[in-house]
């Protein structure tokens, strides 16, 4: 049979460069090249013109005034610190409910496991806007929860100190619990998956060696689920840092996080300069601790 | 040694309770009559009448649709194919960058992928005039792109667990390499498509932060429409809503499990049943 | 053999265990003497990994007692038994050395200076000779090497009695014959009663002072190696251990010191030595072990001779394996291969009639 030389080439090479270069081409033109312009944009020149940028002629090539500002100026330093304490909370408590709970969810029966798991990922599938919004009914001064709270708090002080409502809306305490909230399941799911995958017998291993349950879990399962605890840590930190929806909508006003920032200096402000390097400072902060990370994973594959 | 962990048991319930009562209490406070939406009124079903009637809230639904099913699909086929490309071919130039390419959109802050990709659109229209004007074009672009990586995810995650002799064998019995993946590889890794569609259109239907950055006039997905309104505050249709939303999905993802964990157990049953009668 | 005192070291009382309405374990007693390496025998979910890990306390009896030493352990938890466990997959812990592996049960001991802990787990190290190894990690050394940490980490705290889950399964057939002789040696130095599970008939002839043979959650019978080997109690402890010839037989008559058996599987009346009880006309089974079997050419003196061509034969080397056709039965018999040759150095070979015979004493009665 007679084969064309083009049909020959596609079964040896053209299938594989097309496998590789179709989502390769998307990715380089629609992500790579948004990303790259956006760097550039933070060493560019903020003016008042259409873009409102400039690199070269009357501007250097280089301007280095974003950065300087994002360094010394005190509104995107706060930002830093409020965005990194509010996802650090958030993360920590999250660690703290979502440990036990995955843990909870490799003791119970089978059947129980899949319906507990399914509990925990149907939230995934659910609106995140309506999530947020769901906490936004129970934390309003008027609504059955917070009225729990105030008469909780008002039995338990004195009577000078009673509050006829929980000031939580538009606080940083209701951002962190919303985002608890939200991103408790990122937590949950890779702890369960360290912590499914531990042999059993270890635990027995170390019990028939002298260690009661609670030394049982500190020796034997705590130090084996580090790399769940890592992953659900990121899995947090990193979308929970660079919040735009939650501070919006629950959050204070007069204490943006950054992604509010970056949203107003390009709106508002009309400084893209600006609000790309503070962009970039945020990619820093989050992807350099990524990368040392997962270079470190990478290195403990190697090793085994 | 198996003791009941009395602790673990009652964080579970207090954790499961956490994920549910903000949801069950949102559900409950649909049906209130009051306007006042934190204060309860009595029963009604006005606020679905009043949402089913609303124009817009339709519109941004019709809209959200239509970007979901057109993002999800292609992302869909370019996903699975970086995924195959990165599980299958080990080694070829530019790898590296490839499969950094494809995990990076994972974890870059929403806020950022945003902005630089509406920084992209606006100087491609003020150099080739492309695209004219913000709207379903660049929503959609927008999730193919972030939506692919996610694809990419699952099925590599489906194609390490893979025997890669079945390939082989197809190859060896006379297939050419594409004739492989259309009879072999996709057939096996078909759940792996089939999720990653459904979590691809999950994403973009639920997307808020970038959709808001590449929008343009008169292009308000779903959550853009839903996010605006509830700026002002907890609005009672905005409750209807969100229930219609979250049963409908709930019963969507409950249906999906409890079929999966019927044909797995016949699967279990239909194996055993094998093994015994080959004994 | 160790001596065994008056009162026995381990006492297992009418032992029980059910999950739900199974029956792991039915009603098991046994003893078992210091510085015993006692064996339990049994094909998969006879019961003896459930015994072991009750004896570990993973599991509580559902019936009956235990007693170590005097001491009934049922109320005392893992943590607290002076008995440790080598586990099935080993279970050494991934995220520590070899040396933290070992001394893992050490940091329990309360009053153990960290100096003495350290020459604790030096010496036990030196033991298995895995000093070298110390420092690395459980993922940088052998199976062969693994299986060595967890003997070590669970003789590291003295036991007065160590349980051995499969100690040889994940090994491979050479490094195993070698271990076996390893582990007796560890046990004679360190005194340590031993109580292995196993599957494997040769690693619990090899490796026991005595065996326990399990069937289905019950002892079936407890002995030395050759007790069980030469008079079985049974015939599924005839069949388990080792390769048996076995036939249906009538008891015809006492004829001391003999006992006359009708065998119609072997065409002809058979001789063995005489056991009481029997009486004439009783059904029992005859079992002779392929090894008692003689070939020969020509028909040899004496009783229990049958004619027969040989169907079938094999070369393992040291000895052969023959299938013989009788009138009534297939029957193995092993001959060993004494003299070093070709072919024709062969007893006899394929489709050779060859006359079949065993000594009245070599053969088994067995009732059941």
């Amino acid at each position: 049979m007679a084969r064309g030389r083009f049909a020959r080439w596609f079964d040896n090479r053209g299938w594989t460069l097309l496998l590789i270069g179709a989502p390769y081409v998307w990715l380089v033109i629609l992500f790579l090249l948004p990303f790259l312009i956006v760097v550039a944009m933070s060493v560019a020149t903020n003016t008042p013109t259409a873009p409102p940028f400039s690199f070269g002629g009357d501007h250097p090539w280089i301007n280095l005034e974003p950065f300087t500002r994002v360094l010394t100026d005190g509104l995107y330093l706060r930002a830093f610190l409020t965005s990194i304490l509010n996802a650090f909370v958030a993360m920590v408590l999250c660690l703290l409910i979502g440990y036990p709970m995955a843990l909870g969810l490799t003791r119970v029966s089978k059947s129980w496991r899949t319906i507990l798991l399914m509990l925990v990922i149907l939230p995934f599938w659910t609106s995140f806007l309506l999530r947020v919004y769901a906490w936004m009914g129970l934390m309003g001064k008027n609504s059955w929860f917070n009225g729990l709270l105030t008469d909780f708090w008002n039995v338990l002080v004195p009577l000078d100190w009673a509050i006829r409502s929980v000031p939580m809306m538009h606080t940083n305490f209701a951002v962190v619990l919303v985002m608890v909230y939200t991103y408790l399941p990122f937590m949950i799911l890779p702890l369960y998956a360290s912590l499914e995958r531990l042999d059993p017998t270890l635990d027995e291993a170390a019990m028939d060696l002298g260690s009661r349950p609670y030394q049982v879990f500190l020796d034997v399962t705590l130090p084996q689920s580090i790399p769940g605890i890592i992953a659900g840590g990121m899995l947090v930190f990193i979308p929970a840092a660079g919040e735009l929806v939650i501070p919006s909508l629950v959050g204070n006003a007069s204490q943006p996080m950054i992604g509010k920032i970056i949203q107003d200096e390009f709106g508002q402000a009309r400084d893209w300069p600006m609000a790309s390097a503070v962009a970039v400072a945020l990619l820093v902060l989050m992807v350099v601790p990524t990368m040392i990370y997962s270079r470190y994973q990478a290195k403990a594959e190697g090793a085994k | 040694m198996k003791r009941s962990p009395v602790f673990l048991v009652s964080i579970l319930c207090f954790g499961f309770a956490f994920l549910y009562i903000p949801i069950l209490s949102m559900i409950v406070y649909s049906f209130n009559a009051s306007r006042l939406a934190t204060v309860w009124g009595g029963f009604s079903t006005k606020w679905y009448v009043s949402l089913l009637s609303n124009e817009a809230v339709i519109n941004a639904l019709v809209l959200s649709l239509q970007i979901a099913v057109v993002s999800a699909t292609i992302a869909t086929i370019l996903g699975t194919m970086a995924g195959i490309a990165l599980a299958r071919f080990t080694k070829f130039r530019g790898r590296t960058l490839f499969s950094g390419l494809v995990t990076a959109p994972l974890i870059m802050p929403e806020v950022i992928t945003g902005i630089s990709m509406l920084i992209f659109f606006i100087l491609m229209a003020d150099w080739i005039g492309w695209p004219g004007q913000r709207g379903f074009t660049t929503i959609t672009l927008a999730h193919i792109t972030f939506c692919m990586v996610f694809v990419t995810t699952v099925v590599s995650a489906r194609m390490v667990q893979t025997d890669r002799a079945i390939e082989e064998a197809a190859m060896d019995l006379g297939s050419r390499p594409w004739q492989v993946m259309f009879d072999i590889t996709l057939p096996v890794i078909s759940p792996a498509i089939v999720s990653g569609w459904l979590l691809a259109f999950t994403i973009s239907l639920d997307d808020v932060v970038i959709s808001s950055f590449v929008t343009g006039p008169g292009s308000t997905t779903l959550p853009l429409l839903v996010w605006s309104k509830v700026k002002l505050g907890v609005t009672p249709d905005i409750n209807a809503l969100a229930t219609l939303m979250i049963v409908t999905v709930g019963i969507g993802v409950a249906a999906a499990g409890i079929i999966l964990h019927r044909s797995e157990k016949r699967r279990l049953a239909e194996e055993r049943l094998a093994f015994r009668n080959n004994d | 053999m160790a001596a065994q005192d008056d009162a026995p070291f381990l006492r297992i009382e009418g032992v029980s265990k059910s999950f739900g309405t199974f029956e792991a374990v039915k009603n098991v007693s046994l003893t078992v003497g210091k510085g015993e390496i006692f064996s339990l025998l049994g094909g998969s979910g006879c019961g003896k990994t459930t015994l072991l890990r009750m004896l570990a306390g993973f599991e509580t009896p559902t019936k009956g007692r235990i007693f170590l030493d005097g001491r009934d352990m049922a109320a005392v938890p893992p943590w607290e038994r002076p008995v440790h466990m080598m586990f099935q997959s080993y279970a050494i812990f991934p995220h520590m050395t070899v040396e933290a592996n070992v001394g893992y049960g050490l940091k329990h001991e309360v009053g153990l200076s960290k100096a003495d802990r350290a020459a604790r787990v030096a010496a036990m190290l030196d033991l298995v000779q895995l000093s070298p190894f110390a420092k690395r990690k459980p993922h940088q050394i052998s199976g062969g090497q693994r299986q060595r940490v967890a003997l070590a980490r669970a003789l590291a705290r003295q036991p007065k009695l160590l349980l051995l889950d499969e100690p040889l399964a994940a090994l491979d057939k050479k490094l195993r014959e070698h271990t076996q002789f390893e582990l007796m040696s560890i046990q004679e130095r360190t005194g340590v009663t031993f109580i292995v599970v196993t599957h494997d008939q040769e690693e619990a002839m090899t490796l026991s002072d005595r065996i326990a043979v399990m069937e289905k959650g019950e002892v079936r019978q407890v002995g030395t190696p050759t007790e069980v080997y030469e008079s079985p109690a049974s015939r599924f402890v005839a069949g388990f251990i080792g390769s048996v010839n076995s036939f249906d037989a009538t008891v015809i008559g006492h004829e001391v010191p003999h006992l006359r058996l009708d065998v119609p599987a072997l065409g002809s009346e058979i001789l063995t030595r005489d056991m009481p009880g029997l009486v004439a006309g009783q059904h029992v089974s005859l079992a002779v072990r392929p090894e008692k079997l003689r070939i020969t050419k020509d028909r040899p003196d004496g009783p229990n001779c049958m004619a027969g061509h040989v169907k079938d034969l094999a070369c393992f080397g040291k000895d052969s394996l023959y299938r013989i056709a009788l009138p009534g039965a297939l029957v193995q018999a092993h001959a060993v291969n004494a003299r070093r040759g070709d072919e024709g150095a062969r007893i006899a070979d394929w489709d050779d009639a060859v006359w079949v015979s065993f000594d009245p004493s070599s053969a088994i009665v067995l009732v059941d």
